[in-house]
């Protein structure tokens, strides 16, 4: 890490939820909606606190649901607002017809997500199933692996969404309890730096503003040519976002010191015959077992997903082209397929992996810990699969009665 | 419209001091009382508003296709669900960043009554600095004549068609305005088209009100075309609502209610429901349970009135 970067900010240990506060008090949103849910409600209470002490000047609407917390942040942005609300699980669920309306009308709106589950079964535990559930809603999705990384994406993510040549929301994800709640030492950037890094989007032509007397409408009935125009320059808007991201993660990294690697963070890949691919919080764990499986000779790495959607197809194909085995780490399922959904995706490339072999782990659903001992067995299965030898296709790491006769 | 020839005009014409927005001919049914109601706003309060709208009767006109627009007004077209979260967005964006506005929440009652009764009265609430106006055709006229929370008792919809097992609603209809009245928001009143000097006065007072939080607009708005009369009696079906006190026209300041028109000696219900199909299958009995329950929202009207003036709101309750 550059030292000189460090001078300029200060050291904090907060948790997760905090992170994600203090990133939106930084970035000096106009608007931010408001509405409690676990594992969110700190971020909200932290908010309310930083605008209570004059800490933070923006308008705070305490609203009374999600639906209307991004109803609102939709319309003050397309107003040509900056804006910021959180949610989780049921949250985004509630929110779900304003979720596709907000990309629909390409409002740059930045939320963090916190993970959780959504099941019929009222689940308060982590996983990454309401992620997985709004995957298709036109949105950018990041992910982040700690505290540090929550912070700095939160404010990556104001330079992605607000670019003029995206202007696509940007929803940032992390694992409910698992990160929310955890207190780690957090490198808090100083306000102007933050300042500095977000004074790019000022320069940039003005995006179109709703304002009062401007004859212009939001929303118009598309229909035929003009909708499938709108249709496909959000898909290629977001294409491009790829790129983008890439060069804000490095000139993130020449202000505050700190540089993931863009689209994936690539762990000890370069000679690595088998590869877990991940993300979220797991992967700390997994880059932990990888050391020490490669001090016992095991050439084994971790592809980290750092944005999901788009889905970083390409720099996936590069990264993992030639490698033995790929085992697949899902926190989420994909119902109509036995495989988790991110390995079901990566599976649409199998072809142009040149013969990489893949499996399938389902685990840390409903707050069952993605352990050591796991990351182990999964390690030494896609070992075996690299070996030739017989792996079942999808493995439920933490249930071992689906490997049952029967089990899928 | 801005350059009037003085002395000719009534005095509704008065209040008409904006241009007209929309185009001459617009895509509602004829005899439409909203197209009435949305050439009259801007009209009245300038054509700097922004409107926002949802699927209803209103969108095909208010929302235009691609990027052809039959109105020059600002406009954010939206969901129905989050309607009001929409326009609270909109004006605390506008405050926070000192542009001047009237941002206007235009919505049938499906959305004010049903579908985003939450957020209504979530904004109420909060005081949201803009002017909510529910235009209220009894039902989900645009989809083609379904039930809603304002749909009175004994009318046919689809969704509630008179048989042989059915009189049509068999439910009270929802006093939305009063509900929204009880939040004590700075404004509160009813309108409806036959009676247009006293919309325009309430439209100006909402205006002015918005300054302070949340207004909002209850507009009777009859639909000839759901409910079964001929296009021409629209102003007519307006009147004969306010005569028989059907829907009587009233404000509410800080939820103090005051009676708009007070109308001496009220007709029969049946006088107003004879114009409208609708109602055609009720018969004597059916019309007193819709009279009745219009004489006890009346009293209960008059009674609040009276009770407010003597249960002191609290002033800072006010501000």
């Amino acid at each position: 890490m550059n030292t000189k970067a460090k001078e300029k900010s200060q050291i904090k240990v907060i948790t997760g939820n905090a992170a994600a506060a203090i990133g939106a008090q930084l970035a000096r949103p106009d608007v931010v909606a408001a509405y409690p849910i676990t594992p969110q409600t700190e971020i909200i209470e932290q908010i309310s606190k930083f605008h209570a002490n004059g800490e933070m000047d923006c308008e705070l609407i305490t609203v009374e649901g999600e639906n209307s917390a991004m109803n609102a942040v939709m319309a003050a942005s397309l107003a040509g607002g900056r804006v910021f609300t959180a949610t989780s699980s049921w949250g985004l669920a509630f929110m779900y017809d304003a979720v596709l309306a907000t990309s629909g009308a390409r409002a740059p709106v930045v939320m963090v997500n916190v993970n959780r589950e959504t099941p019929g079964i009222i689940a308060v535990s982590s996983g990454q199933q309401d992620m997985i559930s709004t995957r298709d809603a036109g949105w950018i999705f990041l992910i982040a692996e700690d505290c540090q990384e929550i912070l700095d994406l939160v404010l990556q993510a104001y330079r992605l969404a607000e670019d003029y040549d995206i202007q696509v929301p940007v929803m940032v994800h992390y694992d409910g309890f698992y990160l929310s709640y955890l207190s780690e030492v957090v490198d808090v950037p100083l306000q102007e730096d933050v300042d500095r890094f977000l004074s790019v989007l000022k320069d940039q032509p003005e995006r179109t503003k709703l304002i009062p007397g401007g004859k212009l409408g939001c929303g118009s009935h598309g229909i035929l040519g003009g909708y499938l125009e709108l249709r496909h320059k959000h898909v290629c808007a977001r294409e491009s976002s790829k790129a983008k991201f890439e060069q804000i993660d490095k000139e993130y990294q020449e202000i505050f010191g700190r540089g993931y690697g863009g689209q994936i963070e690539e762990y000890r890949m370069d000679d690595a015959d088998v590869v877990l691919v991940g993300s979220g919080s797991m992967c700390g764990t997994i880059k932990t077992v990888i050391d020490e499986k490669r001090d016992a000779g095991v050439k084994v790495g971790l592809l980290k997903i750092r944005m999901y959607r788009p889905f970083p197809s390409e720099v996936m194909v590069k990264a993992l082209k030639g490698k033995k085995a790929i085992g697949v780490v899902d926190r989420s399922l994909c119902f109509g397929f036995k495989g988790g959904p991110i390995y079901t995706e990566l599976k649409a490339f199998e072809t142009q992996l040149g013969g990489s072999k893949m499996i399938s782990f389902i685990d840390g659903i409903a707050n069952t810990d993605i352990t050591i001992v796991n990351v182990e067995q999964m390690i030494d299965a896609t070992c075996d699969l690299a070996a030739g030898k017989d792996v079942r296709e999808v493995t439920w790491v933490s249930y071992p009665e689906a490997q049952e006769d029967g089990g899928l | 419209m801005t350059q009037k020839k003085k002395g000719k005009l009534t005095k509704v014409l008065d209040y008409l001091k904006h241009d007209d927005p929309f185009s001459k001919g617009v895509a509602f049914c004829p005899g439409c009382s909203l197209e009435l109601l949305i050439r009259f706003i801007p009209q009245v309060l300038g054509n700097d508003i922004v409107i926002t709208g949802t699927p209803s009767c209103s969108a095909p006109v208010l929302l235009g296709q691609n990027n052809q627009s039959w109105h020059s007004l600002s406009y954010f077209g939206t969901l129905m669900t989050g309607a009001a979260a929409n326009a609270t967005g909109l004006a605390r964006y506008y405050r926070k960043a000192g542009i001047d506005n009237t941002v206007i929440c235009f919505n049938g009652d499906g959305t004010a009554a049903d579908i985003g009764f939450g957020n209504l009265a979530g904004a109420a609430e909060r005081n949201e600095p803009f002017i909510y106006i529910c235009y209220d055709n009894e039902g989900y006229m645009n989809t083609g004549i379904q039930k809603s929370a304002t749909t009175p008792f004994g009318a046919s919809t689809t969704t509630t068609p008179f048989g042989s097992a059915s009189k049509g609603k068999n439910l009270r209809r929802m006093n939305l305005a009063l509900k929204m009245a009880m939040h004590k928001i700075p404004y509160t009143a009813t309108a409806t088209m036959s009676d247009l000097g006293d919309l325009a006065k309430k439209l100006l007072k909402a205006k002015e009100a918005k300054e302070r939080g949340f207004a909002f607009l209850h507009v009777f708005a009859p639909c000839p075309t759901g409910w079964g009369y001929a296009p021409e009696n629209t102003i007519e079906v307006c009147r004969r609502a306010v005569k028989t006190n059907y829907f009587p026209l009233w404000e509410a300041e800080n939820g103090k209610i005051r009676m708009t028109k007070t109308v001496k000696k009220p007709k029969p219900v049946s006088t107003y429901t004879e114009l409208i199909k609708k109602f055609a299958h009720l018969d004597e009995a059916d019309l007193q349970i819709l009279q009745d329950d219009i004489d006890y929202e009346y009293c209960l009207l008059g009674g609040l009135s009276v009770l407010e003036a003597e249960c002191q709101l609290p002033v800072s309750a006010e501000d």
